[in-house]
Order: C-alpha cells, then sequence, then structure tokens
C-alpha cells in the first residue's frame, strides 16, 4: 500500500522535426544547430502525471537530460503542474546517445530515492527509438508497461491498456512501474499565462554525472551517427484554380488521367 | 570471410524471415552463420520456414509462451550467453521495440531501432536508420559488438535457397517470471485492409467535421477505384476508422500511384507514410498548409465542396 505516490516523468527537449531543414546543397540536417521543441508524448506524460496527483495525491518530479536548453523543457512541466525540475547535464550532453540517457536517468532515479510510478514517452519526435522506458526499467529491475493509452492507479500497482499492432492488453503491474504514453491517452493542458509566468521563475535542480556516480567514459556513445539527410521527392507543385468546384474537379480529373494513375 | 554471427528474432516467423533474407544480402555478411530462434508458442512449422528463409541454426527454447517483453528478452538473454552472436537482429514493431530496450539495458549493449539498412565493416556495424520522425534518414554505426539492431517491418533481402538448419535445443534453467500479469487481450477491430499495397488511396483528415460524413469520403473513393486511408487523429482519438486505414510514422506506409489527400495539414509524421507515393493531390481550405509542398496538384478549398464535385467528375 503506498501512502503517497512519488510520481517521475521524463521530458526531453529534442529537435522541432517540422523545422528541421537539410542544406540545399548536400542533402544534410545538422542536428545541433537545428530548432528545438518539447518532445510531443513527453507532455502527454505529465499531464497523465498531474492528473494522477490531482486525483491521487502524491508529488511529481519531472527530470530532462541534456544541455543547459533543456530546462525549458522543465519550465513546460512546470506550467502544466509538476512539483520539481531536475535537469541533468554537463558538457559533452549533445553527444549522449539512448544509452547515456538512460544510465542518467536511471541513476538519476535511484539518486532521488526512487518512484512508484515513472512516465514517458513511448517514443522521442526526433529520434523514435522507443528503447530509454525498456532500458531503464531492465536497470532498475523494474516492470515496465510501453504503448500506454489508458491508465487506472491502484493502491499497491496500476492496471494500463496497451496498444499493440492488432490487439490490446490489459496488463497488471506493482509499483515500481515504468509507463510510456503516446498522444491518445490525454490531451496535455495549455498553460495560461500566469502559469507560465509562475513557471519561469521556479528554480530547477541542476546534477552532472558525476552527481551520480557516472564518469564521462561510461557515457561514451555506443552508437555514432555519421550523417543525417533529408531524401527530397520532387513534386509539381501545381494549383487547381477554376470558377466552381465541378470546374476545378474536371480540371484535376483531366491532369490525373494524363498521368496515367486512374484506373 | 566474416567472423559475424547473426542471431535473428521474432515472434512473427514472417518478419523473421525478412530478418534473415537481410542479414543473409547485407553488404560484408558473406560466410557469416546465420540463425534463428524459435520461442515457445512458436507455430509448429517455424523451424522449417526459417530454414526456407536461409537460417543455418535454429534455436529451438523450451518452455510456456509467454508474450511479455519481459520473459522474450529474459530468454534471449539465455541464447545470447549460449551462441555469442555478433549482432541481434529484431523486428522494429512495438514489442520489439521493447525487447531491445530490456535488453539492451540489462545487458548494457548498444541498441538501436527503425533500422532500413545494414552493412558490416571492420570498424563496425553500419545502419541507415529512420529518424526526425520519418522525414531523415541518417547513417549510423555501432562500432562495438554484440549490439541490437531492430530492423523496421518491409525491410529484407532477396529470396534465398534453402538451407538445411541444424536444430539446437535450448532448456533453461528456470522460467523467467513477468513483472506483469496480463488480464485480458482483445483484438483490435478492423484489420482487414492491406493498405499497403493499394493502387489508389483516398485519405481524409481531421478537415472532416463528423464521422457521419465519412459518407462523402467513401463515395469519392469508390468512384477512384481507391481505398480510404485516414490520418493518425481519425483512427487513434476518434476512432472513426480503424486501425488498418491509419497511415504515416506510427500507422502503415503507402506506394499507390495515386494519393488524394483531403482535409490532411501534411505533418511531418504524416508525410513519412505517403513520400512514395506517385502523384499526390491535396484539397485543403488552408493555402498555408504544409501538405500543398509535398503535392503535384493542389486544390485550395472546401471539402465539403470539392469532394463531391470530385464524385461526380469522375463519374461517381
Ligand atoms: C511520434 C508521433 C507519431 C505520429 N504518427 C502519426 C501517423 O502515423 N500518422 C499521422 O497522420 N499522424 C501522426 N502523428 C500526428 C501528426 O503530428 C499530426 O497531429 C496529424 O497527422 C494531424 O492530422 P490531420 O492532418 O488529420 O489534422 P490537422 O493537423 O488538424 O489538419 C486538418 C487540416 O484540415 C484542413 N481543413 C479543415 N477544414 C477543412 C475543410 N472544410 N475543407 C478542407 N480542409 C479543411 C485544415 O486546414 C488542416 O490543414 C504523430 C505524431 C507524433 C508526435
Ligand atoms: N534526453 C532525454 N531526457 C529526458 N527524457 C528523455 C530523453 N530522451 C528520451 N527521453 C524519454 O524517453 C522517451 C522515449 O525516447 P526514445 O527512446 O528516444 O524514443 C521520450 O519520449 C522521453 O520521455
Amino acid at each position: 500500500m503506498v501512502e503517497k505516490l512519488r510520481i517521475g516523468v521524463a521530458v526531453k527537449y529534442g529537435v522541432d522535426v517540422s523545422l528541421a531543414r537539410a542544406d540545399r546543397a548536400t542533402g544534410l540536417v545538422s542536428l545541433a544547430g537545428a530548432p528545438r521543441k518539447t518532445s510531443d508524448f513527453d507532455l502527454n506524460a505529465v499531464e497523465e502525471a498531474v492528473r494522477v496527483r490531482e486525483k491521487h495525491g502524491g508529488t511529481v518530479t519531472a527530470i530532462s537530460v541534456g544541455g543547459a536548453e533543456a530546462k525549458q523543457s522543465l519550465r513546460e512541466a512546470y506550467a502544466i503542474g509538476a512539483d520539481q525540475g531536475v535537469l541533468v547535464t554537463a558538457a559533452g550532453a549533445a553527444a549522449w546517445d539512448s544509452r547515456a540517457v538512460a544510465r542518467l536517468l536511471a541513476a538519476t532515479i535511484k539518486k532521488l530515492g526512487g518512484f512508484d510510478l515513472f512516465l514517458l514517452g513511448e517514443g522521442s519526435t526526433d529520434h523514435f527509438a522507443g528503447l530509454i522506458g525498456p532500458r531503464i526499467a531492465a536497470e532498475l529491475g523494474v516492470a515496465d508497461i510501453a504503448y500506454v493509452r489508458k491508465l487506472t492507479i491502484g493502491p499497491d500497482g496500476v492496471v494500463a491498456e496497451k496498444d499493440l499492432e492488432k490487439e490490446i492488453e490489459v496488463l497488471k503491474a506493482k509499483y515500481p512501474v515504468v509507463v510510456a504514453v503516446g498522444q491518445e491517452i490525454n490531451t496535455p493542458r495549455v498553460p495560461n499565462f500566469m502559469a507560465n509566468l509562475k513557471a519561469s521563475k521556479k528554480d530547477v535542480q541542476t546534477l552532472a554525472p558525476a552527481d551520480l556516480g557516472l564518469a564521462p567514459e561510461a557515457l561514451a556513445p555506443a552508437v555514432l551517427i555519421d550523417r543525417t539527410a533529408v531524401p527530397e521527392v520532387p513534386r509539381k507543385r501545381t494549383t487547381v484554380s477554376g470558377a466552381t468546384p465541378a470546374e476545378v474537379a474536371g480540371k484535376l480529373v483531366e491532369a490525373l488521367k494524363g498521368e496515367g494513375v486512374l484506373a | 570471410m566474416s567472423e559475424e554471427r547473426i542471431l535473428c528474432y521474432s515472434e512473427d516467423i514472417d518478419l523473421a524471415g525478412d530478418l534473415l533474407r537481410l542479414a543473409r544480402a547485407a553488404p560484408g555478411a558473406t560466410g557469416a552463420k546465420i540463425h534463428a530462434v524459435v520461442l515457445p508458442g512458436a507455430p509448429a512449422d517455424a523451424g522449417d520456414r526459417l530454414a526456407r528463409a536461409g537460417a543455418e541454426a535454429i534455436h529451438v527454447v523450451a518452455g510456456a509462451a509467454n508474450a511479455d517483453p519481459h520473459v522474450v528478452a529474459e530468454m534471449l538473454r539465455s541464447l545470447i550467453a549460449a551462441v555469442k552472436p555478433t549482432v541481434l537482429l529484431l523486428a522494429s514493431t512495438k514489442r520489439g521495440r521493447e525487447v531491445a530496450g530490456r535488453l539492451a539495458g540489462g545487458l548494457d549493449l548498444p541498441a538501436i531501432t527503425g533500422v532500413t539498412g545494414l552493412r558490416f565493416a571492420a570498424n563496425g556495424i553500419e545502419v541507415d536508420r529512420e529518424t526526425l520522425s520519418g522525414n531523415a534518414v541518417s547513417v549510423e554505426r555501432i562500432p562495438t559488438r554484440p549490439a541490437i539492431v531492430g530492423v523496421l517491418p518491409g525491410t529484407t533481402g532477396p529470396a534465398v535457397a534453402a538451407a538445411s538448419a541444424e536444430r539446437h535445443d535450448h532448456a533453461l534453467p528456470a522460467a523467467p517470471t513477468p513483472f506483469c500479469e496480463r488480464t485480458e487481450v482483445r483484438a483490435k477491430p478492423g484489420g482487414a485492409l492491406e493498405i499497403e499495397k493499394s493502387d489508389r488511396v483516398v485519405t481524409i483528415g481531421r478537415g472532416l467535421k463528423k464521422k457521419e460524413d465519412l459518407g462523402i469520403i467513401e463515395a469519392l473513393a469508390k468512384a477512384a477505384r481507391a481505398d480510404v486511408g485516414c490520418t493518425r487523429p481519425l483512427a487513434a482519438e476518434a476512432g472513426w476508422l480503424t486501425d488498418d486505414h491509419w497511415i504515416g510514422l506510427t500507422g502503415h506506409r503507402v506506394h499507390p500511384k495515386l494519393y488524394v489527400a483531403v482535409g490532411v495539414s501534411g505533418a511531418v509524421q504524416h508525410l513519412v507514410g505517403m513520400r512514395s507515393s506517385k502523384i499526390v493531390v491535396a484539397v485543403n481550405s488552408d493555402p498555408n498548409a504544409p501538405i500543398f509542398a509535398q503535392a503535384d496538384y493542389g486544390i485550395v478549398g472546401d471539402l465539403y465542396q470539392i469532394v463531391p464535385a470530385l464524385t461526380k467528375a469522375l463519374g461517381g
């Protein structure tokens, strides 16, 4: 029986994929310089964490791993309602891969005394690997449930509906449990001006790998990204217009016949 | 002569076959030994099918069937200890990603998912992987072995001559106990449509105001001899259409001659699913919708006027 739920949530300040542009000459994208935003599903994870607290009590701690700019994600978590924000950062943060991030998150969770429920996104918007949740659960030796669309909180564990390609599983797990969610689980609230202002003034606790007992070698990337390119698909980008919908439709059908794509 | 030992596993035997063919065709893998795994609960003909896909050694684990990713990871962990592969190939399905993560976390191994190309070199295992929500491809390298590589479904190599596979039986010292108890499993509705194979697709997005209006889209699809596709919100959130219609990063990838996107904004996660269409048509009331940049023919207008007119022009 858990008295006061300790809820953790991971938030990534990742590349804004809708703004990432390739260099015209080379077709390559520079990830280092790309605009950033909080990973979409992480806002669902924070929303779920805050809803659980609102209903069942407890505390919500948001953790982000990355460069100093990742503070922005913690501010967003505060604005939604997180109680505490922790930034795990160091000079070489840009090189941290899934393995390093998972090790840092697992070590942070231990350092903070553990959680009953740890929420995160089922895939980050930029990397979309789906590895961090199961990796930290394995490192901590606890249960994890991914692709969760519905979460029910019980006194000593959760019941979760997991969405697989062809079936829905209903799973029961005892605390502590790591739960990865997608956008269908809820609609994150949009904080108002006051909530954002208050969030921007709140302190963020900063931890370095050394505080977690992790030497730089322990975080050396296991996977190296050589290059990232955006494949360009040439499109005609022709606008079809006319005085009436019927005229527009007629013109389009003629064009499609010319393309030979109608049966 | 390659020193690679490639261990392939998916609970879906067709996907496991795809992994075996990919491994066989991978540059740098000439002479590699390719192993396959059969876990409890697999169909009775799994071994034969894996041999036909080119497995030279098949590892059959005895015990009770359990799909729990933690249990599967523990079984694979025993096999990794026995076979000592240089790479474990998994399918990058939802369960496959979880198994990859649990194994990688437990063994502290490099892991990568969403892979669409595989090559072996002296300086490491090189992969192509989808990134930035599927709109970019990165070339990534894992310098150390063993490594865990999750391959995107649909990625494979050419058919191979069946090998005569040696069979190895494995009994686990103890059945791994799952962390979770599965109290219910129910099939998702739908699933009959194979939209990946459609020649023509009419996709509807959130521009549609209510479920009842789907009729006008179905009528257009019928007139164009097309299948109906949709964006994630219509399937996953609204439930207006079943998941077999869902196109995009987390849905299906289509390769039609004609793709008509109606009331679809053109989010990057949707575009990845339709990128290999031959001709793309977009109908959207917002002239600045990103979908127009990815279309061959664009119509700026209200779908409630344009769609019936199109249906009529097609003789529907
Ligand atoms: C990790 C991740 C994975 C995702 N996976 C997928 C995926 O696989 N597939 C997918 O589709 N999405 C996916 N998404 C969601 C994606 O980001 C978008 O939210 C989604 O594609 C938007 O769907 P939409 O175009 O239907 O809706 P909206 O973006 O709301 O667009 C609706 C469009 O309809 C137009 N419109 C409105 N009224 C009319 C009218 N009367 N006539 C004509 N046009 C009209 C509007 O101008 C607008 O452009 C994913 C997101 C994330 C973060
Ligand atoms: N740098 C990070 N800091 C905090 N959380 C992260 C970080 N990277 C990934 N995560 C979490 O892990 C989830 C899955 O990420 P991924 O394995 O990259 O798809 C994300 O949705 C986040 O919740």
